[in-house]
């Protein structure tokens, strides 16, 4: 709908416009839901420019096949918004604009979200730059608080204290449950919100360079530790065990006490969820620290473009302040910080705690997510079931690392 | 043999073997549009699915040609053991659940009398739904929260408190196997009943006369003249079995702990999550070699070329 509306008017304007032949209609892919912080931007663009950008919502799954067979084709759209993790195994495909000389020049470039810029580029040039940004960070409801006799504006700093008013939370009875995540083998999900708890003490599941699993650290059998016992105490509902992601949001049934979510909730929650009064905070390592996961999209230029500067132009809109303020106010965070103040003025301030996040967050760069982490019978996925949820912790850890070493030094 | 004798005798020939060369041409072209179409659809696809499965084809980016490599790497592959010998324990496991159930079915609804009908409804029905559809229902009804076998197994006393039946893999597979033969056993029913049907009836009233027992009856006359039929329907549901994809990509994500993992799931991954479609094809390869030995088997089995 969106997508035959945009047309539509990008079609009202090319007539109307008298110098038509120097006005260029951008098109552009996006991957199905990328929600109305996008959108919007893209609206707005359309309606004070002379330029124009046509967006294709492409199911997710089905974006990769279907990106590969258009540039096969000649089809290939002009820009792609593309879940940050993916852009390595784009650039490193060849089939991407290098970016690197304009982006460089732009004067903000060095506050760009520096984990967007990261996985963007790929052998010291630039293929990918910040569009959405999004960040994890631990949600507390302040009214299971409250009714547990808890301290409703007091956010938990460590592990010990989640555990001990998820305990607290759960003794209310009922379908009350202390702590939710979803455990069935959602890699994304996992990656997204368990892993800070080992990133915040300064370990990874994987080496710098990517070509060493390295998910066996004392931390991560700490952290695997805590969400065992908070599971064997009865926390979290049973439906975690086999919740692939589509129970995410289950914050929003005001009955769980904790969850790690996305920014992207805050901005459902504060719209859709009105009456369910939450705390936001960063996510505590479980050895002392705070971290997180910076996701969301990058966007990307398909290689030899005719509409380059038409694009070029988009993305100066994105990052200016005008284009700011209309994806924060859709829920998708500051992608400078530079102007984050400004953008988020008047906007609500737990938002806020999602920003800072972006100072100690961190994304896995590999050529193999998909592989590693994301699908459901990847190694990562598997590991995080079986090693919170199954009988041999050690068992879990083993074939994990093996699994994911072999992969790496499969790679072709 | 003279001359004499043969001229006339091949004269009158002739026309007889133009018409049934004439025949001949016809019968192809009724066929033709068959062969063109399995041409299109199967020949060609599987040759060129061949031809992909000597390469490094990634998704992104140009195939280059690596001989055997990708059948050479099957050998080592220990996931790939793993997803065969899961397919080979689901399809055993199935294919008799499924049997011990359509034979007796069958042998309920064969006989015309009141109701049988509505039965034989009744049991077809699930056949009609699809089987992602069918699965999609069963990750709700099987749902620790919302579903209905939850409430179920806990009144009566089976589970303590409310139990995830996809948890794991003691719990999913049963509540898979029992999804399968309750979609299948329909489909299998009909076959079955079609070949009860056509065995005469005279025949087992004779049988009959002759003081043959009902089991005897059953062992030495319809369970022979079946042959056939059960031939069809073994083949189709080892098939069925084999191929099996979309109960464990819908209900378990192949899981729990990658438990789940059958033949053409990981065929699916590799092509479609790992974007290795060479490697994704040389599997498909191997399958469809093990699908055409698994039916020779079976036929030879069952010795359905021998009856005349």
């Amino acid at each position: 709908m969106i997508r035959k509306l945009l047309v539509a008017t990008s079609l009202a304007s090319l007539c109307l416009v008298s110098n038509a032949m120097a006005q260029e209609t951008i098109n552009m892919w996006v991957r199905t839901g990328i929600g109305t912080a996008f959108t919007s931007l893209a609206d707005a663009y359309n309606a004070s420019h002379e330029n124009q950008i046509a967006l294709t919502e492409v199911p997710f799954a089905e974006l990769v096949q279907k990106y590969a067979t258009a540039i096969a084709g000649g089809q290939a759209p002009d820009a792609l918004s593309l879940d940050l993790i993916y852009t390595p195994a784009f650039a490193a495909a060849g089939q991407l604009q290098d970016l690197t000389e304009w982006a460089k020049g732009l004067e903000y470039f060095d506050s760009l979200s520096p984990s967007h810029v990261a996985l963007g580029t790929y052998e010291d040039k630039v293929y990918g730059l910040p569009l959405l940004v999004e960040t994890s960070v631990l949600a507390w409801n302040k009214g299971l608080y409250e009714q547990a006799g808890l301290d409703p504006e007091k956010a938990p700093a460590n592990w010990d204290e989640v555990e001990a008013n998820a305990e607290a939370i759960r003794a209310l009875g009922g379908d009350n449950y202390g702590f939710y995540f979803s455990g069935g083998s959602c890699g994304g999900c996992m990656i997204f919100t368990f892993t800070p708890l080992v990133w915040a003490s300064g370990v990874d599941i994987l080496s710098e360079d990517g070509q060493t699993a390295t998910l066996d650290t004392p931390q991560m059998r700490a952290a695997v530790d805590k969400y065992r016992s908070m599971v064997e105490k009865d926390l979290v509902p049973e439906g975690s065990a086999t919740d692939n992601g589509v129970n995410f949001l289950s914050f929003t049934n005001g009955k769980i006490g904790h969850q790690s979510l996305g920014a992207f909730a805050i901005g459902t929650l504060v719209n859709d969820y009105p009456d369910i009064d939450f705390g936001v905070t960063l996510i505590p390592g479980i050895e002392g620290g705070t971290s997180s996961f910076a996701g969301g999209d990058n966007i990307v230029v398909t290689k030899d473009t005719p509409r380059l500067a038409a694009v070029q132009e988009f993305i100066e809109f994105a990052y200016s302040p005008e284009g700011q303020k209309i994806l924060a106010q859709n829920g998708s965070l500051p992608t400078r910080s530079d102007i984050a103040a400004q953008t988020l003025e008047g906007l609500d301030p737990r938002l806020q705690v999602a920003v800072d996040a972006i100072g100690v967050a961190k994304t896995p760069y590999t050529l193999l997510f998909n592989d590693l982490i994301n699908s459901a019978n990847g190694p990562w996925a598997t590991f995080t079931n079986a090693a919170i949820y199954g009988d041999d912790v050690d068992g879990a850890f083993a074939t994990a690392q093996s699994e994911m070493q072999s992969i790496i030094d499969n790679a072709p | 043999m003279s001359m004499t004798i043969a001229t006339p005798l091949a004269a009158a020939e002739k026309p007889r073997r133009r018409a049934r060369k004439n025949r001949q041409w016809q019968g192809l072209l009724y066929i033709a549009p068959a062969i063109i179409l399995v041409t299109i659809f199967f020949v060609i696809p599987v040759l060129f699915t061949v031809w992909m499965s000597f390469h490094n084809w990634p998704l992104l980016g140009q195939p280059s040609w690596i001989g055997l490599d990708n059948y050479i790497r099957m050998f080592s592959d220990t996931r790939f053991a793993a997803a065969l010998s899961f397919t080979a324990y689901y399809t055993v496991i199935a294919t008799i659940a499924i049997f011990a159930l359509a034979f007796p079915l069958a042998l309920f609804v064969q006989n015309e009398r009141r109701g049988v009908s509505v039965y034989r409804t009744i049991f077809f029905l699930p056949v009609v739904v699809g089987l992602a559809t069918a699965s999609l229902l069963w990750v709700w009804l099987a749902n620790v929260d919302s579903g209905l076998f939850s409430p179920i197994l806990r009144a009566f006393g089976v589970t303590g408190r409310s139990a995830n039946l996809l948890a794991t893999f003691n719990n999913a597979f049963p509540t898979i196997i029992v999804m399968v033969v309750w979609k299948i056993v329909g489909f299998t029913m009909i076959i079955l009943l079609t070949g009860l049907q056509s065995i005469p009836s005279d025949l087992i009233e004779a049988a009959r006369i002759d003081g043959a027992s009902r089991w005897q009856r059953f062992r030495f006359l319809t369970l022979p003249l079946m042959r056939r039929t059960l031939a069809l329907a073994l083949i189709l549901s080892v098939t069925g079995s084999v191929l099996a994809f979309d109960q464990f990509y819908i209900m378990t994500s192949g899981g729990p702990q990658n438990r789940m993992i059958s033949v053409v799931y990981y065929i699916f991954n590799q092509s479609f999550v790992s974007f290795q479609l060479g490697y994704g094809s040389a599997l498909s390869i191997v399958l469809l070699g093990i699908l055409v030995a698994l039916s020779v088997v079976q036929l030879w089995l069952l010795r359905v070329g021998d009856d005349k």
